[in-house]
């Protein structure tokens, strides 16, 4: 069928029986890493930055410019090469947090996307002595393919700073007895993390500088995590510099981050609303699944698309679906829900590269996907509940958006039935919000949809 | 005689741009009929057309070699006036008597806003695009002129020409003028902006380089280098504008630069030189806080060029083994 | 199909020498550019390396 199972390859079958709170644990890990192969642009937010400052008598700071946080010049470079202009609005704040003297602790939370890597990315470079050949910066992440992407991120910023190295602290990098780290990063997961520190000494804990802890919402949902975290923490000394990332702030990662961080500041961005005020809706009326198909192609043709992404209810209709496109020349992506989290990050990855332009998936399956980087969302089925209520929170999900002057959105919704109408009307009528109707047969009306 | 850097472009260059604009506007009223038909079969004529056109045109990716050229004669079989097939349907311009100008037209405007909608946020796409849209150039010339045509109006950077406020145009439509898309919000950010045009103009800079491999290599190359040499000559010879002439001439360079050096050599170096001496200091001067970023870029690419002698060829070019494939 | 415009003062990939204007010929032969002058047309294939 699609293209993408030929060239993502099936991974390892499943490694036995999986609890469920280990599954748990795997989505949220999956979803983050999922959002982040998907993304390539910051998130729009216009909520304002809240700070809590532990004295809060001395001056708040805030930069407008990367060139104000006087950064060495090397490091300077490195930002403005990965195509940054200027601070994202977390970064605004937590910069000059970061990188004052002397150091200050920080626990910062905002959603996915909003910079909250490169800025600690960004400090750890700038506190490094890159003269010191041992580690002085240690930062901890949920998995390995987590640790991995903010791995990358350290080495473009780094581009122009070469004397920095890193080293990744992960089950199967396995070092000999008494090795003495010569790379001033260590990046990894907790476990190989307080392994490489307590009881094989590659790592000197006195000596380090900053320590990050990344993803807490994501660390805190698997078992042992917080533990091994705590008891690296507790091997530093204090003047080290503790930063705590998280996206979310329930209960249990406040407790958590409050037992990590001592005399923190405290900078939260709350989450943007997801709003369908930027979207523009619309319904079509077919007759049969066919028919839905005929319309999608309709639509193809008359509006530009660079990428699009197509839910279905069923495996089976999105599987079906991703035939006939392909058949029709389309280059086309299946994301199924028996893939292993390596199999979908592949997908995704091919996606994003724009190999495959199309991304035909189920609803379960993109639970948790940021789909604001594509430009057109089309409901094949629409979403509902295992009783075949309306799902709204689903249906706001996969279409709004954030940020007022955001992306200008556009969801297109397939209705085959009577059932699928009332749907529908439930769903506008929940959220107040007109569904236009779409005759895909004018090609004047699909024209004028788009601009 | 002119005297130091100048706020137009040169006459020639501006008549040229006006002469594509003009025939462009005349294919459009050519097929104004089809357009505006009310009668319901031609309307479908219409409909079919425009997939045939430009679907195809949104199935360009990095996939594979034969992918591309199966896309390639597809387009070329619809503009060569013999039928195809699309969505389990034929259709063919011989079908209506302005089916070609229509179809041209959709054609050059679809390539555009792909350049605008997937080569700003995916840099490398302006290769498998450019290299269709060069081959349809060489056996369809019009083609070519309709995709300058569209390119010039959506980004007058890419002419390169920045039109003067008349007196009696509305703020708001200066800046549609100058590309920015306005609504009821308001103009939309620097950045968004900034990246559209950049992901044109990496298209362009794509096209004049490139060429469809199993074309007929023999007659002059429909679009080429000379081009690049010419849009470079022209923005230089420009008073620079703050931020977007940084970010313009580091987009163009990187992707066409490499093709640029082995072209004009010495000659090109030259310009290379001009910029780093001469004309950088001129943007850096207009610069304000917070608008480093751009002159950054531009400046790491030119000492890092002028320094090791070359200037590395674009990521994602395709290669000799991506034909194959 | 009509026929296509052309590129404005621009030619073919070189340009012959004899077609340059005394100023354009002075701005290839000198060792820099002088700014602002730069010709559009691209310079000749005999004047290409040192
Ligand atoms: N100041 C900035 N300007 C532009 N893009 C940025 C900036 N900071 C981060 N980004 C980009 O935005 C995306 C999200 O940033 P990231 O640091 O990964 O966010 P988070 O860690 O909060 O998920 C990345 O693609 C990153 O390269």
């Amino acid at each position: 069928t699609a293209a993408s199972s030929s060239t993502c390859s099936k991974a390892e079958a499943g490694e036995g029986d999986k609890t469920g709170e280990e599954d748990d644990k795997d989505d949220k890990a999956a979803q983050s890493l999922l959002n982040k192969l998907i993304r390539s642009n910051l998130v729009n937010t216009t909520n304002q930055v809240e700070v809590l400052q532990r004295d809060p008598n001395s001056p708040l700071y805030s930069v407008k410019s990367f060139e104000e946080l006087r950064l060495k010049p090397q490091l300077l470079q490195g930002v403005y090469a990965m195509g940054f202009n200027r601070p994202s609005k977390i970064q605004e704040n937590a910069l000059p947090m970061m990188l004052a003297e002397p150091p200050q602790n920080l626990i910062a939370q905002s959603q996915s996307g909003t910079g909250k890597t490169a800025a600690f990315v960004l400090a750890m470079l700038s506190h490094v002595d890159p003269n010191n050949k041992f580690p002085q910066c240690l930062c901890v992440s949920p998995t390995y393919e987590l640790a991995l992407q903010t791995g990358k991120v350290i080495e473009q910023m780094g581009k122009y700073y070469s004397e920095v190295k890193l080293v990744y602290a992960i089950r199967g990098n396995k070092l000999q007895r008494g090795t003495q780290l010569q790379e001033q990063i260590v990046i990894g997961t907790p476990g190989t993390m307080l392994d490489w520190c307590l009881k094989f000494k590659f790592i000197d804990p006195k000596k380090i500088k900053v320590f990050v802890l990344d993803e807490a919402d994501v660390m805190i949902a698997t078992q042992g995590h917080q533990d091994q975290s705590l008891r690296i923490q507790r091997m530093l000394n204090k003047q080290c510099q503790m930063l705590l990332f998280s996206a979310t702030f329930e209960e249990t990662v406040w407790n958590f981050a409050q037992r990590m961080v001592p005399d923190p500041n405290i900078i939260k961005l709350k989450r943007e609303e997801e709003t369908l005020d930027t979207i523009k809706q619309y319904y079509v009326l077919c007759n049969s699944k066919e028919e839905k198909f005929m319309a999608l192609c309709n639509i193809y043709g008359a509006i530009t698309i660079a990428q699009a992404m197509i839910f279905c209810h069923t495996r089976k209709t999105a599987g079906w679906l991703a035939g006939e496109l392909s058949r029709e020349g389309h280059q086309v992506a299946l994301l199924s829900g028996e893939m292993q989290v390596e199999q979908r990050a592949c997908v995704i990855d091919r996606f994003r590269d724009g190999k495959e332009k199309v991304l035909v998936t189920t609803n379960v399956c993109a639970r948790g996907i940021d789909v604001e980087q594509v430009s057109v969302v089309i409901n094949f089925d629409l979403p509902v509940d295992r009783d075949g209520n309306p799902d709204n929170e689903t249906y706001l999900h996969r279409i709004g958006r954030t940020g007022r002057f955001g992306k200008r959105g556009l969801a297109i919704n397939m209705v085959d039935s009577k059932f699928s109408m009332n749907v529908l009307n439930k769903i506008q009528d929940h959220f107040n919000k007109k569904i236009e109707k779409l005759d895909t047969d004018d090609l004047d009306e699909i024209e004028k949809i788009a601009s | 005689q002119k005297k130091g850097l100048q706020t137009k472009a040169e006459d020639t260059t501006l008549k040229w741009y006006q002469e594509l604009q003009v025939s462009a506007n005349q294919c459009a009223q050519s097929f104004e009929g089809l357009n505006n038909t009310k009668d319901l079969q031609t309307k479908k004529l219409r409909m079919e057309l425009q997939k045939a056109a430009t679907i195809p045109v949104s199935q360009i990716s990095s996939i594979s070699g034969s992918k591309l050229r199966e896309i390639f004669d597809k387009i070329d079989k619809l503009l060569s006036g013999r039928p195809v097939v699309s969505g389990g349907k034929s259709v063919s311009i011989s079908q209506h008597p302005n089916g070609l100008d229509f179809v041209s037209y959709k054609l050059a405007e679809k390539f555009v806003k792909q350049g605008e909608e997937e080569v700003a946020s995916h840099h490398e796409a302006a290769f498998p695009i450019a290299v269709v849209a060069s081959g349809l150039w060489e056996l369809h010339p019009k083609v070519g002129d309709l995709i300058l045509a569209h390119l010039h109006k959506k980004c007058p950077y890419a002419v390169p020409h920045y039109p003067p406020m008349k007196d009696g145009t509305s703020v708001e439509e200066y800046q549609k003028i100058l590309g920015y898309r306005v609504e009821d919000g308001g103009v939309e950010a620097q950045d968004s902006f900034l990246k559209r045009m950049s992901g044109m103009i990496r298209l362009y800079a794509a096209l004049i380089q490139l060429r469809w491999p199993y074309g007929s290599k023999q007659g002059p190359d429909p679009h080429g280098l000379n081009h690049g040499w010419r849009w470079l000559a022209q923005m230089l010879n420009m008073e620079p504008l703050a931020d977007v002439t940084a970010t313009l001439l580091f987009d163009f360079l990187e992707v066409c630069g490499n093709a640029l050096m082995k072209q004009y050599q010495v000659q090109f170096w030259k310009l290379i030189l001009l910029i780093q001496e001469e004309y950088l200091p001129r943007i850096e001067a207009i610069t304000s806080e917070g608008q480093a970023g751009s002159v950054t870029r531009l400046k790491q690419f030119l000492q890092s060029s002028l320094r090791s002698r070359q200037i590395l060829p674009p990521k994602g070019q395709l290669s000799a083994h991506f034909w194959r494939s | 199909v009509e026929t296509a415009v052309t590129g404005g003062a621009v030619g073919g990939l070189f340009t012959p020498q004899s077609e340059l204007t005394a100023d354009e010929l002075k701005e290839f032969e000198s060792k820099r550019f002088t700014l602002g002058q730069i010709p559009l047309r691209p310079p000749p294939a005999g004047m290409l390396v040192v």
